[in-house]
């Protein structure tokens, strides 16, 4: 189940990922919700991608595909040469385990655990040792300037800082992309400044990074935008 | 390993979410521990008997055959029993002449009397006619004094070997040895004090609370009931491993002495402590299947009480799974987690039923019999507790390991 044996489809140089034609069709009971309906984007390695959309046109649908929580319904999605339309469940699980990086706008720390625990969990699932999990968790906390916050549980957290451990623990297993769905959504401006910092750091370091928002000047951090409109592109920088 | 770490990292989550959830998680958790209780006390009270009963029968020994006029143990109403002949001292000696060298032949016969010290009364006090073989046949030595002689049974004297409950309940402090006591109308001579036997078996013989007197003068001082004397003959083998081949000389042997034809069937009982153990058996197999029937119940309340919490964790929870799925999480990885939540669950309160069945097991050792908790028996409590909760939780884990990321991740 390693994703070595996976079908491999090779992608042109400096790619990362790219998506062909992709629908995606939500069905509920009789009714049928086209969220995505033919969609084709191809990103490179290290760009700064800012997806815009009014609500309901697709922005989250998509995010999910890239961050293989969703397979497309109709379509090829290819991510760093492996073919994610094909894979098991167990295999997607790994996938985003390895090589995706989220950080939510409702920031979806695991409940009841410490900061710590929730950086540290992604290693544990990935296999990590212990003793070398240690080191990656506390380097990814000082890299969000949580140093003395480790041993808090996520409610003794404000919105701000629960957005950190996030971005902590989207960054642990060295992500190729690193996924933000409205990551300032849920919080005021001054914090949310400080959270497309710390994103833009990242970038600079040489992430990969694609964030969904509908306001303008978070959408200006990025390099490229990409706007959906009703399922489908309208432009794609 | 992953497998290993998910272990370390299921049990703290576990562990943090029955702490969260106390109150619900006792309540489930009661029919766990009655069933628990069930099991260790029905295996306890099962061990506990037991002892007690070898304890009881020690002095029967596993090399003895017994010929009575009828079984210990009977099935029916036992008519076929009641009409067979007496079997009189006089075929004892008979038995005994042709045996010569091979068993130590010894009859008795019991009745009851009262005893009288003093102003101190006994009644209804067990009254063994014997010989001298008696100590032989079922290993008792006499504490102090003497045992029966030959001589004593051969001149029909009138003395007299008394047990260690019936020394102290009449003599207290005094030395019984040479002291002169009742038994019924007749006066006997103490000669002798058993060495204590210890625990009786429900409803058994208490060897503690009994006399000895030659077998030859029971018929005059007690008196045989009906008038004829109908004694009880134990035969000690040569080795216990000759038991078997031995039982059926003996019977052999007792067929010639009561003239039997070889079509006519024995008019005598074989009894041996094998037939006790079998009636023993039978008897602890109704309490051991009563035992199991209450855990059984108890713990199907119980684990189906744990899977309705397991739901409800699981349901409760099927947003921090989908975070979990989000980040990695194999299913493999929720179902162990919840896995280990409901096994913790049963885990603790199977410690907690350990802990009422030590409490009760203490209240039986003081007041029915020796009892206690064996170091197998925990085990088994332990894992039958965690079996519980892996057949409980499984069908609720694996409801949550199966969830869709998105799905999950969206509901709130
Ligand atoms: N899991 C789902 N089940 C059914 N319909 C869905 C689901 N997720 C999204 N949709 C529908 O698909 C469309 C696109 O949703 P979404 O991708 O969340 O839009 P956006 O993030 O741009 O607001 C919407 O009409 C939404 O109601
Ligand atoms: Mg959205």
């Amino acid at each position: 189940m390693s994703s070595d044996d996976l079908a491999t489809v090779p992608l042109a140089d400096g790619v990362i990922l790219s998506i062909e034609n992709v629908t995606r069709t939500y069905v509920m009971g009789d009714e049928e919700v086209h969220a995505l309906k033919g969609v084709s984007i191809t990103i490179n390695k290290g760009e700064y991608v800012a997806i815009m959309g009014p609500s309901g046109s697709g922005k989250s649908t998509l995010m999910n595909m890239i961050g293989c929580l969703d397979v497309p319904s109709t379509g090829e999605y290819i991510l760093e040469n492996q073919a994610v339309s094909a894979m098991s469940e167990d295999q997607l699980a790994e996938i985003r385990n390895e090589k995706i990086g989220f950080v939510f706008q409702t920031f979806n720390l695991v409940p009841r655990v410490t900061v710590y625990q929730n950086i540290e969990l992604p290693l544990i699932y990935k296999g990590v040792a212990k003793r070398h999990r240690r080191k990656i968790v506390e380097k990814a906390i000082e890299a969000v300037g949580l140093g003395e916050r480790a041993k808090h549980k996520s409610n003794e957290l404000s919105g701000g800082q629960r957005q950190r451990v996030a971005i902590a623990r989207a960054l642990v297993c060295e992500p190729a992309i690193i996924l933000a769905d409205e990551p300032t959504g849920n919080l005021d401006s001054s914090t949310g400044k400080e959270i497309m910092a710390l994103m833009d750091g990242l970038h600079k370091k040489g992430h990969t990074i694609i964030l969904v928002t509908h306001e303008d000047d978070i959408a200006e951090h990025a390099n490229r935008t990409i706007r959906l409109r009703d399922g489908l592109l309208e432009s794609s920088g | 390993m992953t497998f290993f770490m998910d272990a370390g990292e299921s049990f703290k989550i576990a562990l943090g979410a029955i702490v969260a959830n106390k109150s619900r998680g006792a309540l489930t958790a009661l029919g766990i521990i009655i069933g628990i209780v069930a099991v260790i006390t029905t295996m306890t009270a099962a061990n506990g008997l037991k002892n007690t009963f070898r304890e009881t029968f020690a002095s029967v020994g596993a090399d003895v055959v017994y010929v009575s006029k009828r079984p210990w143990v009977q099935m029916g109403r036992g008519f076929q029993f009641r009409n067979r002949k007496d079997i009189s001292l006089a075929a004892s000696d008979k038995l005994q002449e042709r045996l010569l060298g091979r068993g130590v032949v010894n009859p008795s016969i019991s009745g009851n009397q009262s005893l009288k010290y003093r102003s101190k009364v006994l009644d209804g006090i067990t009254i063994t006619g014997t010989t001298d073989k008696q100590i032989i046949v079922s290993d008792m030595v006499p504490e102090s004094g003497r045992f029966l002689t030959p001589f004593d049974v051969a001149y029909k004297k009138t003395v007299t070997v008394i047990g260690s409950g019936i020394a102290e309940s009449l003599f207290e402090q005094t030395n019984p040895i040479g002291k002169e006591i009742k038994v019924g109308r007749y006066k006997f001579t103490v000669i002798g004090v058993m060495e204590e036997q210890g625990g009786s078996f429900f409803g058994g013989p208490d060897f503690d609370r009994q006399i000895y007197i030659p077998i030859t003068t029971f018929g005059k001082t007690i008196g045989f009931n009906g008038g004829r004397a109908n004694v009880n003959i134990a035969i000690k083998a040569p080795s216990a491993e000759a038991m078997s081949t031995f039982e059926y000389e003996v019977i052999g042997e007792m067929r010639k002495i009561r003239g039997l034809k070889p079509t006519e069937d024995d008019d005598f009982s074989i009894n041996k402590l094998d037939t006790l153990l079998d009636s023993y058996n039978s008897m602890m197999g109704v309490v051991v299947l009563v035992g199991l029937v209450i855990t059984g119940i108890s713990l199907f309340v119980g684990g189906v009480g744990v899977m309705n919490i397991m739901f409800v964790s699981v349901t409760e929870r099927t947003k921090e799974i989908g975070i979990r799925k989000a980040i990695g999480a194999k299913r493999r990885s929720i179902l162990l987690q919840f896995l280990f939540e409901s096994s913790t669950i049963c885990l603790f309160a199977g410690i907690i039923g350990l802990i009422i069945a030590q409490i009760l097991t203490e209240i039986i050792n003081k007041l029915l019999m020796p009892a206690s908790i064996s170091p197998f028996i925990i085990v088994v409590a332990l894992v039958v507790s965690v079996m519980v909760g892996v057949l409980s939780g499984f069908v609720p884990a694996y409801r949550g390991a199966k969830l869709n990321p998105i799905d999950a991740l969206r509901y709130e």
